[in-house]
């Protein structure tokens, strides 16, 4: 046979068949393809000429609709602004929503509110994307399948029926409910079950505090910490500024003791003692390294002193050596002394035994009444740790009738995952009101999708007295339906959310307030957004002296001490799906799209760790392990690991695509997959209590690297250390000095550089006659908290490129933090540095551009004109201070709900375009406008940038610098101002103040500072 | 021979082409549009005849950065009563006077469909439904997503109405009058700058971003 036939041909290729045209061969001259020169300058020009006919066409039909009946007040295109509450967590900021043609676009803080006092969280910054998600639930599901509102009430009105009947338990479980209606609606739902109880649950609990003080004070209450009234405050781990309990309302109160003037050089004193390296703990005036796990033994040295010192019998100290020097805590110990009544401890520990131990501290000191409030609480955190373990029990018991689970994700966010799976399954009716198919969802028989809190109408009492309102901004873009009235409808008496609202605050508010008419209380109230009342009674004991114990030592062995916490903007798990949240550089690590096991450099050296090794960590009996990648940091205590939790959430693989799609591109997630590892199975349930903290661990270096995706060596002012002469590796881009020095000299700190005094090139170039614009930032107030960072993102349009893009330092971020280290592990010091356009006079990114795309305003604005930029990128490589961004691709906008959130005042940048920093001049035409329709000058303060309005420090300082009568006229004058890179003349518009520490020498400012390393 | 016939016929076709770009405009170019409109209705009867002032229906402009179009409720302001053309009423009338009944509702073909977008049958007795289907007018003077232009702006500089919309009360359909091209914003303004407007003096800028954000 010469050869198989055809249809027996196995399709196998055997061997590689050689192309018809091999490379460089010759063809023939009939077939070669005759095309000349000329003949493709004829098509070029009949092409062009009919492309520019084609131009010469109408562009496409638009429609303007018009409104049939007007809304009254509504201006087309002009920003109003609503009163609401925000709800990305339970500390209740107060929001203002800028609502534009109908839709909320832009999150601001209320000035006026008594807890936030005018900041927002980048959390609360990011909402809009959380309402415009395409993957939330638009409508019920009944058994995984898309349901009707009807279909899933008759399910469970006739399933509640009969449990009602047999008496069986029905379980609700919340995160925890500030809001009086919600829990007014919960009590009234549960009240016909003779077995029905509430159970909060917070996924990242706070529940050791309240029931300490159950123990010392009668009540289980969380006191609302009065930071701004504290002279020392020291922080036992507790992450005040970036995530703890209310961290907008503590960064507000703590900013207030920090900045000194030359009058009057004070300012607190603020000691963090920690494991890893926090937000809180950088911008401490003295950072001591103390594994989480030793609190307790600090924390009797100090309890043991200050009895001392009040003259009392102490207990005889047992013997657990303190971690730290003597000589050091009991310097600590008088500076708590001497600031008796004016001070603050705080602790984020879990142990009740630790917390009774802070209380104690704190009675001692005279405290409480004064720093921590116990007759207007807080009730920001009540989650209640026994009861979710003992409702862990009932469920493995088979006790449970009907679970109803709203706010949180149960099965994400607790360490039995697998084991809790397989109990829900034995429940017999299990209801689910979270907005997305989420893990516990997908269990549930039921999902019925609560509105977002921006498309409802809700209340919340973050701390006793200060009630505050939610209002719908929009019609729910979906068939959802807001939990209140879900309840109502079971409950048989079907009500509307606004009636059921209006009805608690007639009942329960309206008696508490000064008011006599209800609506014009009610009208007030929902204009404001809140309104201080009467606090409800809370009844405390005198303080319990009985029962407290100097903690017994509890390491348990174990090389390691594991901690769990939570990320800057992300929190836990419920804002994952968030990409802007996602791609937040951390504050300190500036990662993004990752959680990761941070390891003290000690760990990595014995295990031979490098950032982004994968390693295992594995606790407790059952040996559960998360693999994560490694990153080592500086600063953290020897022997602590820590994890975020708040990752590997169901769903976030749809992120794998999120950034530009080209030949090299990397998923930022694999399918199938999830954004990180979630941490929750190695929370540790102990003692009544879900700790965060414990010793069982082990830690393995298992082999495979996950690159992580870091922005700390990007865009750095620092010369590379290999191309500098020696000695010019370190510029003065933060100054530092300490309060001792800076009260002999406010000028203190100021290095000794030469500034160019030569004559101006172009002397008049820039008269600015009108106005001047310019930034001044407050690096003493600034935490680093990057809620700026998400306020620009959320005003400017500035894309998500996804972790593949960062990685390729291609992020887009006009506003950046950059953090700064100096000293080793014991004395670090961290700075934080927003850095932006700085609008310079003398700019090096306008003489290079060759067709004028950054010019200079009259007004002083470096401006940027994306029609004529063509993208050479000589003005970002010739930019001192690497703001500038430029547009590798055309970003994905196709997600037509997700462009809802786009700013139309801002223009969406097309790719091969550079872009930066504005000063959101958009906001400053406005308000010229807005001025002079009023036919007054601009005011100070009238224009604020979204990063100062956002600003929960009041960091930021925008103004006209013509003005002399202006706040950032006087902000200049302030003896602490620097300009970054100052000595190149490039007399930016934007300064800064210098950091003053509470320290006593001018140690910190000794040490260079190494930006750009990221070790 | 054939060659010059083909020169010819060529200089004849590329001077028709350039004639006929010439009468039209550049690129992006929308000056005279005039497209028809879901309702006919005359700005030369209301701003010219009736002598409306602009900002009784575009009140916005003087508020906001869009005139805007009037909500259909402003047009019932008059139409609930004014359901026909003036002619066909006092016919109406007329000829009910002579058979002596009540004169009834005249409803002229274009006023019909801003009834049916409020949702009302009898102009003077239903309300309005708000759920109705509202106008889907034609948009006519558009500026790029890339500009940002503010009407209170100009309007509460002295800028007329006139000066970009050119005669609309000479304009039975709406039109674009002018370019609406950058040039001709920036010479406006340095005019404006120089020689101010009605007799005030003006700081119009050409900086960037007053346009462009």
């Amino acid at each position: 046979m010469k050869s198989i036939p055809r249809n027996q041909q196995i399709p196998v290729v055997t061997e590689l068949t050689p192309c018809r045209h091999p490379v460089g061969e010759i063809l023939s001259e009939d077939e070669r393809i005759s095309f000349s020169r000329r003949r493709f300058l004829e098509a070029a020009g009949f092409t062009l000429s009919l492309a520019a006919l084609q131009g010469c066409s109408r562009a496409p039909v638009e429609h303007a609709v018009s409104f049939t009946d007007q809304p009254e007040g509504m201006i087309p295109g002009q920003m109003r602004q609503f009163a609401s509450t925000c709800a990305g967590c339970a500390a209740g900021c107060g929001l203002l929503v800028g609502v534009r043609d109908g839709r909320p676009l832009k999150m601001e803080g209320m000035r006026e509110h008594p807890l936030s006092a005018g900041g927002l969280c980048a959390i609360g910054q990011a909402l809009p994307l959380g309402l415009y998600d395409s993957h939330r639930l638009k409508q019920p599901l009944l058994k995984g399948q898309l349901a009707e509102w009807w279909e899933v009430d008759k399910g469970i009105i006739d399933i509640l029926k009969d449990i009602e009947q047999q008496k069986g338990a029905v379980r609700f479980v919340t995160p925890t409910v500030t809001s009086p209606t919600l829990q007014a609606s919960i009590d009234a739902f549960l009240a016909r079950f003779t077995n029905g109880r509430h159970i909060s649950f917070d996924a990242v609990s706070c529940s050791a505090i309240l029931d300490a003080h159950q123990q010392t004070h009668g009540t289980r209450l969380l006191p609302r910490f009065r930071f701004d009234l504290a002279d020392v405050i020291v922080s036992f781990g507790a992450d005040f500024l970036g995530t703890w309990i209310s961290p907008v309302e503590f960064t507000s109160s703590w900013r207030t003791r920090r900045i000194p003037t030359a009058e009057h050089p004070q300012m607190s004193y603020h000691v963090q003692l920690e494991g890893r390296v926090s937000l809180t703990g950088s911008n401490a005036d003295r950072r001591f390294r103390l594994a989480p796990d030793e609190y307790g033994a600090v924390l009797n040295f100090v309890q043991v002193k200050l009895t001392e010192r009040a003259g009392m019998a102490a207990e005889p100290v047992e013997p657990w050596p303190s971690p730290l020097p003597e000589s050091e805590l009991a310097r600590l110990v008088d500076r708590l002394w001497n600031a008796r009544g004016s001070s603050l401890v705080v602790c984020d520990s879990q142990d009740v035994a630790v917390q009774i131990l802070v209380n104690s501290i704190n009675h001692l000191l005279g405290n409480y009444g004064k720093t921590l409030d116990v007759e207007r609480p807080s009730r920001q955190k009540q989650g209640n740790d026994a009861d979710v373990l003992k409702l862990l029990d009932e469920l493995s018991a088979g006790t449970v009738a009907a679970l109803f689970v709203a706010g949180t994700d149960l099965t994400q966010n607790l360490p039995v995952s697998e084991s809790l799976a397989e109990a829900i399954a034995k429940v017999r009716l299990v209801v689910s009101f979270s907005e997305r198919a989420d893990d516990f969802a997908s269990r549930a028989h039921f999902v019925c999708p609560d509105h977002h809190p921006l498309e409802s109408w809700m209340d919340a009492e973050p701390v006793n007295g200060v009630v505050s309102i939610f209002q719908p901004l929009l019609e729910p873009l979906g068939k959802t339906r807001s939990i209140l009235e879900s309840l109502s409808q079971w409950s048989g008496q079907a009500s509307t959310a606004y009636d059921l609202v209006r009805a608690t605050w007639e009942k329960d508010i309206l008696p508490r307030a000064k008011a006599s008419s209800f609506q014009g209380f009610w009208d007030k109230s929902v204009h404001d957004g809140f309104v201080e009342v009467l606090p409800r009674a809370v009844t405390t004991s005198e303080f319990q002296t009985g029962v407290v114990k100097l903690v017994p030592k509890t390491i348990a062995g174990g090389d390691y001490c594991l901690s769990l916490y939570s990320k800057v903007g992300l929190t836990d798990s419920r804002h994952a799906h968030n990409p802007w949240l996602q791609e937040l550089p951390d504050p300190v690590t500036k990662v993004t799209w990752d959680n990761y096991v941070c390891v003290s450099a000690s760990i990595a050296e014995t295990l031979m760790l490098t950032d982004g090794d994968v390693v295992s960590v594995s606790a407790g009996e059952g040996r559960e392990s998360v693999e994560l990648p490694a990153l080592i940091q500086r600063g953290q205590h020897d022997r602590v690991i820590a994890i975020a939790l708040g990752y590997g959430v169901k769903g976030t693989d749809r992120f794998s695509q999120i950034g530009p799609q080209w030949l090299e591109s990397r998923l930022t997630v694999i399918p199938g997959d999830t954004v990180g590892k979630n941490a929750a199975p190695l929370i540790d349930a102990h003692e009544g209590t879900l700790r965060y903290v414990r010793n069982d661990v082990t830690l393995r270096k298992i082999g495979g690297r996950h690159e992580l995706a870091a922005t700390q060596e990007h865009h750095t002012l620092e010369i590379p250390r290999n191309v500098a002469p020696h000695g010019a590796e370190v510029r003065d881009v933060v100054q530092h000095t300490s309060l001792a020095a800076f009260a002999r000299d406010p000028q203190a700190g100021k290095p000794e550089q030469h500034i160019s005094a030569e004559p101006q090139l172009w002397a008049d170039d820039h008269p600015k006659e009108g106005h001047a614009w310019g930034l001044v930032i407050d690096m003493n107030a600034c935490t680093g908290c990057s809620a700026c960072l998400v306020a620009c993102q959320s005003e400017n349009n500035v894309p998500v490129v996804g972790k593949d893009e960062v990685r390729r330092q291609r992020e887009m971020h006009w506003i950046r933090i950059d953090r700064y280290y100096a000293g080793e592990d014991d004395d670090l010091t961290v700075s934080h540095q927003p850095m932006m356009c700085q609008h310079c006079d003398n700019a090096p990114c306008e003489s290079v551009c060759p067709v004028l795309a950054t010019v200079h305003s009259s007004e002083g604005l470096n401006e940027q004109v994306y029609n004529r930029c063509v993208g050479t990128r000589y003005c970002a490589n010739n930019c001192p201070y690497k703001v500038r961004r430029f547009n590798w691709f055309d970003y994905p906008h196709d997600d037509s709900l997700l462009s809802l959130a786009l700013n139309p005042d801002v223009t969406v940048r097309t790719r091969g375009v550079m872009e930066k920093c504005s000063m959101c001049v958009q906001r400053i035409e406005h308000g010229k406008i807005e001025a002079s329709r009023n036919g007054t000058p601009v005011a100070d303060g009238q224009v604020q940038t979204a990063c100062q309005q956002s600003c929960p420090a009041k960091a930021i300082v925008f103004g006209d610098m013509n003005d002399v009568s202006s706040a950032i006229h006087k902000s200049l004058q302030n003896p602490r101002r620097y300009g970054v890179l100052e000595e190149f003349n490039f007399r930016t518009n934007v300064s800064y103040l210098r950091t003053v520490r509470n320290q006593p020498d001018d140690q910190p400012n000794s040490e260079p500072h190494e930006g750009g390393q990221h070790v | 021979m054939p060659q010059r016939i083909l020169t010819i016929v060529l200089l004849v076709g590329l001077t028709a082409v350039g004639a006929s770009i010439g009468s039209r405009r550049l690129p992006d170019n929308q000056q005279g549009y005039s497209p028809k409109q879901p309702i006919a209705y005359s700005h030369r009867l209301h701003a010219g005849e009736l002598g409306i002032d602009c900002r009784f229906c575009h009140s916005p402009a003087e508020q906001g950065r869009h005139a805007g179009i009037p909500s259909a409720d402003v047009c019932m302001k008059c139409h609930k009563y004014v359901t026909s053309s003036f002619d066909l009423l006092q016919q109406e009338i007329t000829r009910a006077d002579e058979e002596k009944r009540k004169p009834e509702v005249i409803v002229s073909p274009d006023l019909r469909k801003l009834y049916e977008a409020l949702g009302i049958d009898d102009p003077q007795k239903s309300t309005a439904d708000p759920h109705a289907a509202p106008i889907s007018w034609i948009r006519v003077h558009n500026l790029p997503d890339y500009v940002a232009f503010d009407h209170s702006a100009h309007v509460t500089a002295g800028v007329s109405c006139e000066k970009c919309h050119g005669p609309v009360d000479s304009m039975q359909r709406i039109r674009q009058f002018e370019t609406l091209s950058m040039g001709w914003c920036v010479n406006c303004h340095r005019e404006s700058s120089e020689q101010g407007i009605n007799g005030h003096a003006v700081k119009a800028s050409t900086d960037c971003t007053v346009c462009h954000n």
